[in-house]
């Protein structure tokens, strides 16, 4: 797939005005998913937004700009900061048969409603026997200088509740086609939009309203034989960026896109490791517990035998998300930092 | 306690600066395992370690410039690592050690050339087709191994197979000691094991050369009558003697056989140019024997495992070099003996060959001057064979064949030239050496004869 | 009594790949599995920086660079930038030094080989202490020389020697760091083109004359190490 970097706004945060599709068809990370929520909401009315806001102001990063013109006030919902009852609105309004899109406007907020979203939403299906067909959806992730509440990587948190399936696209069309499928999926869901992403990344999307990403696989994105990068999110293109370097000096890294973080597509990943026999995992929540841990669990647990190294974790540390520039780019994998993994992978 | 100095590289290089320590206090350290970066005004290296042990007392930080000679770190050595050889591993010692495995490698580290030593209890078997050579063994700070006790030390890594390598291994059915590690410190890769796989497997660990099957002792036979078409020769005893003896040695050595190509087109010219004033001036003929018997001699010392006999369990090496040159004559074949043939020159191999000949022929050899040989020497070259597998004087450990010098065409520097060329190669007994240490000793045979100028040894 | 050495002619080689069998090539000349190597090339156009070079001194940017046709590398060898492409000779000698290396009389060694192919051709220069390490006429230096150990005993990287050089590339870089000093090549100084077809048994001669190396052909699968394509 082509896909560019495109110029960026001032730290992703908030007040640009919704770009629409470039001239030669393409959309970014953003429009994608506005395309995705439209979309949804026309085929089946039962969906509805609910979120700060999203209606009359077009949403903090303007991603539903335009859409209570078209749906109306009672499906495009402006809320009070007031996360738990965001949840728990979300959690009633599905078991009265309807099909809420919650939007956060900053995924670390989220965690204001963290018992509602685990000991609730997670849970209920088991209770009681209801389906409750919720998306949670919101930006995370760092690299904007947005610093320790507008960057969190809130994943494991989430996925640690077991009962909600959790996606973490890298690219326009992945989000496009994961979000309606979670749209469409009667169980909760996580959808987090990764705001690095948001404006820098755009390509070809479909737009047949049908196209579906089916949720818990992963993709690869780039094919390798000497070393396989196992990532997610906005750390997919640091890697690929690492990739083309370490092809100039004849090191063939395969980069696997998890796509969605929960449940794992094992499968993929294992054929991957059996291929190059060599495994990096990539990720940006915290190094401990984060989603990686669990990733290189299963390789080493299942794909022992297919192993020529042990199998090495990239990731932040477990320490708040710093504001100053510098101490962010150190706090976080850079390209260099894959190399370096990657070479000593390499020369085990 | 081993002192790590700033080194000197040049003459007039009189400081460096420490770029980058590699190693930190505390760190397990192989010996040659780089230890930190420098640079000089006029060079940059890293500097390894001259023995095993592990890192105790860093001195200088990062960064600063010192004068040659200060010390920078401290290693505290494992316990009877130290072995005697030179920080550069010389080719010597990593030579003779290429050949010997140590079974109980995790445990004491093996002092380079003595290893080999009382080791004959089943080397593992190397394949004989002279494959590019294996890394040499360093005195290793064992890691933690595999469960494979019989792998050969090759390096500090050598001996950490991963799943993927054993799995391979096991699927495969390979033999793991049989493959050189190319991964960081010895280690078998994934891509040393697929190279394997892929170019067919493993050479099946027999000898090259088929050794004759063990043959019953002959029975006496009855005499015969002589048929139509036949003519009866009775044995005479020394046809006697060589038969048993020759058929002994095919079944007491292991014989394997490597043969290496000589271009000795400046020997020819060289003959020819001084033949006439060496006899002239010493009195017997000049021939390129002498001359194969001074670079084998070399060999010889340089190699002792090929100059030894097997007694039991030891290995005997000797010290000195006792040369058969294996003589034709009516009777059938004798081999007399130069004794100590490292200690002659040129000439003087010419003379006692001369005069060893001209006794064998007319029978008046003495009794010990056909025993004691510590290596033999064939030439059936003059006859016309271009390559012959001799068999082992027993009990040497090999015997050298060299055939005739032919002019043939050969390709120098991508382009036909005509040399003079000669193959020169060895039976050997595979129980006491493998195919790498022979193939070496007969490289240095070659080189010797290749780039020596006898005209000075010849006194011409 | 010359010392055997392998010699490998391999044409013009990308930079990545030299370096690598360079390398390769120098650890088992440590291990002793194979004679001194010298091998003797050309780049396509490739700008290298030493370790002591500073980020300024590479005058263009990175994508004028490419946009040129070249290529940018840190490299483990002392000294500042310098640059590589056709036309220039470069030589990368694999010598084992033994364990107690004369770092500069090798540079000194190398010196004196270039000086020698340099008047055969007919070009008077001469080394420059007061300068620089390298082969100089008058202010201009006609070949740059950098050099590296291996485990302080195997040497690495070499010469690089201005046949018929394009010597508008120098104008990329501040060479060698040394702003005031200016480049030159054989054809220049002779106002006749010299290639490195020319040059090439001349260095031969000269580089065993000086190391006192018996030169043969190294073997094939060496050779065609050199030609395994770029992994890109």
């Amino acid at each position: 797939m082509a896909t560019q970097q495109v110029e960026a706004g001032a730290a992703g945060h908030g007040a640009e005005p919704r770009g629409k599709r470039g001239e030669d068809g393409q959309a970014t990370y953003l429009i994608a998913i506005a395309e995705a929520l439209w979309e949804e909401m026309e085929r089946d009315d039962r969906v509805f937004m609910l979120g700060e806001d999203i209606g009359v102001y077009g949403g903090a990063f303007k991603v539903t700009e335009g859409f209570i013109d078209r749906f109306g006030p009672e499906r495009v919902m402006d809320t009070p900061i007031a996360e738990e009852t965001i949840v728990g609105m979300s959690v009633g309004a599905a078991m009265e048969g309807l099909r809420p899109v919650a939007e956060f406007q900053y995924a670390d907020f989220m965690s204001s409603g963290f018992d509602e979203i685990t000991t609730v939403l997670s849970r209920y299906h088991y209770r009681a026997g209801v389906p409750l067909p919720v998306v949670l959806r919101g930006p995370s992730g760092g690299g904007v200088r947005a610093s320790s509440f507008h960057s969190i990587n809130p994943e494991p948190w989430y996925a640690y509740a077991g009962g909600i399936k959790i996606m973490c696209p890298a690219f326009p069309s992945d989000a496009k086609g994961l979000l309606k499928s979670a749209i469409r999926d009667d169980n909760p869901s996580l959808f987090l939009e990764h705001k690095w992403i948001y404006r820098r990344i755009k390509e070809q999307v479909s737009e047949d309203p049908e196209l579906l990403v089916p949720i818990g696989s992963a993709d690869v994105k780039r094919e390798g034989s000497d070393v396989s990068i196992i990532t997610y999110g906005a750390m997919v293109h640091k890697a690929l960026e690492a990739a083309d370097a370490l092809a100039r000096r004849g090191i063939s890294a395969e980069i696997v896109d998890l796509r969605t973080v929960y449940p794992l597509d094992e499968e993929t990943i294992l054929r991957s490791i059996e291929k190059t026999s060599r495994a990096l995992v990539l990720y940006e929540s915290y190094r401990f517990l984060g989603i990686g841990t669990e990733v290189a669990a299963v390789i080493a647990e299942k794909a022992f035998e297919h192993l020529d190294a042990p199998v090495v974790r990239l990731a932040p540390p477990n320490v708040p998300v710093p504001f100053s520039p510098p101490l962010e780019d150190a706090f976080l994998p850079q390209i260099a930092d894959i190399e370096a993994a990657v070479d000593r992978l390499a020369g085990w | 306690m081993t002192s790590i100095q700033m080194p000197q590289l040049g003459e007039t290089i009189v400081e460096g600066t420490i770029l980058k320590w590699l190693k930190r206090e505390g760190d397990a350290v192989a010996r040659d395992e780089p230890l930190f970066e420098i640079s000089t005004d006029k060079v940059d290296t890293e500097v390894p370690s001259p023995v095993a042990g592990t890192v105790t007392k860093i001195l200088v930080d990062e960064g600063a410039t010192v004068p040659v000679g200060t010390a920078l770190m401290e290693i505290s050595e494992a316990g009877g690592a130290a072995s005697g050889d030179a920080a550069s591993g010389g080719a010597a010692s990593s030579s003779a050690s290429g050949a010997a495995p140590s079974s109980d490698a995790v445990a004491a580290p093996s002092t380079g050339a003595a290893s080999s030593e009382g080791s004959s209890a089943a080397p593992p078997a190397a394949p004989v087709a002279p494959a590019a050579p294996v890394a040499p063994a360093a005195p290793a700070v064992a890691p933690a191994v595999a469960a494979v006790g019989t792998m050969p030390d090759r390096g500090p890594r050598s001996q950490i197979l991963s799943p993927l390598v054993r799995r391979l291994a096991k699927e495969h059915d390979l033999d793991l000691a049989q493959i050189a590690g190319t991964g960081s410190g010895g280690r078998i890769t994934k891509a040393d094991v697929m190279a394997v796989i892929s170019s067919g497997g493993q050479v099946a660990s027999a000898t090259a050369g088929a050794t004759a099957p063990a043959t019953a002792p002959a029975q006496p036979m009855p005499a015969p009558s002589a048929g139509i078409g036949e003519e009866i020769v009775p044995v005479s005893h020394i046809r006697r003697a060589i038969a048993e003896h020759m058929l002994a040695s095919t079944q007491t050595s292991a014989r394997a056989w490597t043969m290496v190509e000589v271009n000795v087109d400046h020997l020819v010219k060289l003959r020819e140019r001084i033949k006439a004033t060496f006899q002239d001036r010493y009195g017997v003929k000049i021939t390129y024997l002498p001359m194969v018997v001074r670079a084998t001699v070399d060999a010889l010392l340089e190699y002792p495992d090929v100059n030894a006999r097997l007694d039991g369990d030891n290995i005997v090496r000797h010290r000195f070099v006792n040369m058969g040159i294996a003589v034709s004559y009516d009777a059938g074949l004798i081999v007399p003996v130069i004794k100590g043939a490292d200690g002659m020159n040129t000439i003087g191999v010419a003379r006692a060959i001369a005069d060893l000949a001209a006794r064998a022929r007319s029978h008046q050899l003495r009794p010990d001057e056909v025993q004691g040989a510590t290596f033999t020497i064939t030439n059936p070259g003059p006859y016309g064979s271009v390559a012959s597998v001799p068999i082992i004087n027993q009990p040497n450990v090999g015997i050298l064949s060299f055939d005739a010098i032919v002019k043939r065409p050969v390709v120098i520097d991508d382009a036909i030239a005509i040399r003079s060329m000669v193959n020169i190669s060895m039976s050997w007994d595979h129980r006491v050496i493998d195919g790498e240490l022979a193939t070496r000793f007969l490289a240095r045979v070659k080189e010797n004869l290749e780039t020596w100028d006898f005209a000075e040894d010849l006194g011409v | 009594m010359p010392v055997p050495a392998w010699l490998i002619r391999p044409g013009t080689v990308p930079y990545d790949v030299a370096n690598a069998v360079m390398h390769r090539l120098a650890e088992r000349r440590l291990a002793d599995e194979i004679p001194d190597t010298v091998i003797l090339l050309e780049h396509p156009p490739v700008f290298t920086a030493g370790r002591r070079a500073k980020a300024d001194e590479l005058l263009w940017s990175p994508d004028e660079v490419e946009a040129r046709g070249g290529l940018v590398r840190m490299i483990d060898r002392g000294g500042s930038f310098t640059f590589h492409g056709p036309g220039q000779l470069v030589g990368y000698p694999i010598l084992g030094l033994g364990s107690r290396p004369d770092a500069v009389d090798y540079l000194r060694r190398l010196e004196e080989a270039v000086i020698g192919i340099c008047a055969d051709i007919g070009v008077a220069s001469e080394r420059r202490a007061d300068v620089q390490t390298g082969v100089w006429v008058g202010d201009d230096k006609i070949c740059a020389i950098g050099v590296r150990l291996m485990r302080a005993r195997v040497t690495l990287h070499g010469f690089a020697l201005n046949c018929e050089t394009d010597l508008s590339w120098f104008r990329g870089i501040v060479a060698c760091g040394l702003p005031d000093r200016g480049q030159t090549s054989l054809s220049d100084q002779l106002g006749r083109r010299v290639g490195v077809a020319d040059v090439l048994p001349l260095a031969e001669r000269h580089l065993a004359e000086v190391f006192d190396l018996a030169f043969e052909p190294a073997p094939r699968e060496i050779v065609t190490a050199f030609q395994v394509a770029d992994a890109v």
